[in-house]
């Protein structure tokens, strides 16, 4: 489980999370909404120790992600997909996935480059396996980077504005693989504005505003009108999402 | 004047043995300056406020300093004190501390161009700081750092040519000597610009050569 409780954040005299408490346990998706500014990214960068907590604590599976000791350990539970992909520009895809498990979790080159290519066929990219990242479209990256994240074997994928750099028809793609993911049970955090997407996946949807969270609800009760709808931020949020 | 080569044939092999002792120096000094520099940018681009400034010292000191006082300091200071050390060694330790400075700071460039996402995907993956720096961080910076640091090395195969002022024969040691024993220093001196020019011009292939197998993924067709 990934236990959120209390967590502040500030840069600066701007505070950017206010106090957040939430769950995600095992086999959920839970969608991390809200306007610019409003937080989601620094929640999912504080989740994986990327920033520092100025109060609060979050854990991930009884591990303490401010902790450097357990860092490590609360790291090869979870794995991030970046909104900017974040490949290593001078590896190919296959080497971009198999570095991890190779260094990390020590699984013989052979065989991670073998794993790295079977999740590679699975996106439908077997054959751009030994491209250079600047070889592939976006759409083709940000595969390459879900790929790289899931031979990490992780209990819980973190996933920052993936499909926030990519075209409609790449984003397509790329929403896919993530609804085969969650048909497939597996654990997201997915910071998105692909509202109707996160309808369509989510088991709960948290909406952050200015740093805090305002409702933390199941999927449907979250769209319906008696449920987040009824929160005029929110209404005034979903409306605006859907204009645009 | 009369412009004749075939008066060089009888120190052809002394001059071989003098080239040979360039190449080895240099050869010696480019590796010290590689290990020095990358260390030196490492520190430099290290979190720790100490060891970046001990490493900036450093880069400032042997940046503003005349390699040729360098070099006497090293040859005839430091047995003042008791520390003896042969001319080659001095010469190829003194190069190396000369052009890890140089080289540092053309890494460090390079560490600093390299993205954060990328650095922060390296560090969510679980990767330990070592790994990241042995197999992210030096591969991509070295992408954009070869060329100027392939400046650097011509820089120093040219610098190399100072150490025969201690002692040392190598080229233009070798060549000094046999300007004035056959009174032909055109002939000598010409022979030895090809050499140096020869040299260099081989490091600048092989430095475009390592230029574009770093960066074959801009190159390649998608």
């Amino acid at each position: 489980m990934i236990s959120v409780r209390g967590v502040r954040k500030a840069f600066g005299t701007a505070t950017v999370l206010d106090g957040i408490d939430l769950d995600v346990h095992s086999g959920e998706v839970v969608s991390i909404l809200g306007s610019s500014g409003s937080g989601k990214s620094t929640l999912i960068r504080c989740m994986n120790g990327l920033e520092k907590l100025d109060g609060g604590r979050i854990t991930i599976d009884d591990f303490d992600v401010s902790r450097p000791k357990e860092l490590a350990e609360a790291r090869k539970r979870s794995a991030t997909v970046f909104q900017l992909f974040n490949l290593y520009p001078h590896m190919t895809a296959v080497q971009n996935i198999a570095l991890a498990p190779v260094e990390v979790l020590k699984i013989p080159r052979k065989q991670a480059e073998a794993d790295a290519r079977a999740l590679l066929d699975s996106v439908g990219l077997s054959a751009r396996a030994d491209a250079f990242p600047a070889q592939l479209s976006g759409g083709q990256r940000q595969r390459v980077g879900i790929c790289r994240a899931l031979a990490m074997k992780p209990r819980y994928l973190l996933l920052d504005e993936i499909t926030s750099a990519l075209d409609p028809e790449m984003t397509s793609d790329v929403l896919a693989i993530l609804a085969k993911l969650a048909r497939d049970g597996t654990t997201m955090v997915f910071v998105t504005h692909e509202i109707e997407f996160a309808r369509t996946i989510s088991s709960r949807i948290v909406f952050l505003d200015k740093g805090q969270l305002v409702v933390d609800l199941p999927t449907a009760e979250f769209f319906a009108a008696d449920g987040g709808m009824a929160k005029p931020r929110i209404a005034q949020f979903l409306s605006k999402m859907r204009k645009d | 004047m009369t412009f004749d080569l075939t008066i060089l044939a009888p120190h052809i092999p002394f001059l071989v043995k003098g080239a040979v002792l360039t190449a080895e120096a240099c050869v010696l000094a480019l590796a010290g300056s590689l290990c020095i520099g990358t260390i030196v940018a490492a520190l430099v681009t290290s979190a720790s406020p100490v060891l970046s400034r001990i490493a900036y010292i450093y880069v400032d000191l042997f940046r503003n300093i005349p390699f040729i006082v360098q070099l006497f300091f090293f040859f005839y200071g430091l047995p003042e004190i008791g520390i003896y050390v042969n001319a080659f060694a001095t010469g190829v330790i003194a190069l190396s501390i000369a052009g890890g400075a140089f080289t540092s700071d053309v890494i460090r460039s390079g560490i600093l161009s390299i993205d954060p996402g990328i650095l922060e995907a390296a560090e969510v993956s679980g990767l330990s700081k070592p790994t990241i720096f042995r197999k992210i961080v030096m591969p991509i910076a070295l992408r954009t750092s070869v060329r100027p640091l392939g400046s650097v090395f011509i820089n120093l195969i040219l610098t190399s040519s100072i150490l025969s002022t201690i002692t040392l024969n190598e080229l233009t040691g070798s060549a000094k000597i046999v300007a004035s024993d056959t009174f032909r220093p055109f002939e000598i001196y010409a022979v030895l610009l090809v050499a140096y020019a020869s040299l260099t011009y081989l490091v600048s292939l092989a430095i475009g050569a390592l230029h574009r197998y770093l960066n074959r993924d801009q190159t390649e067709a998608a």
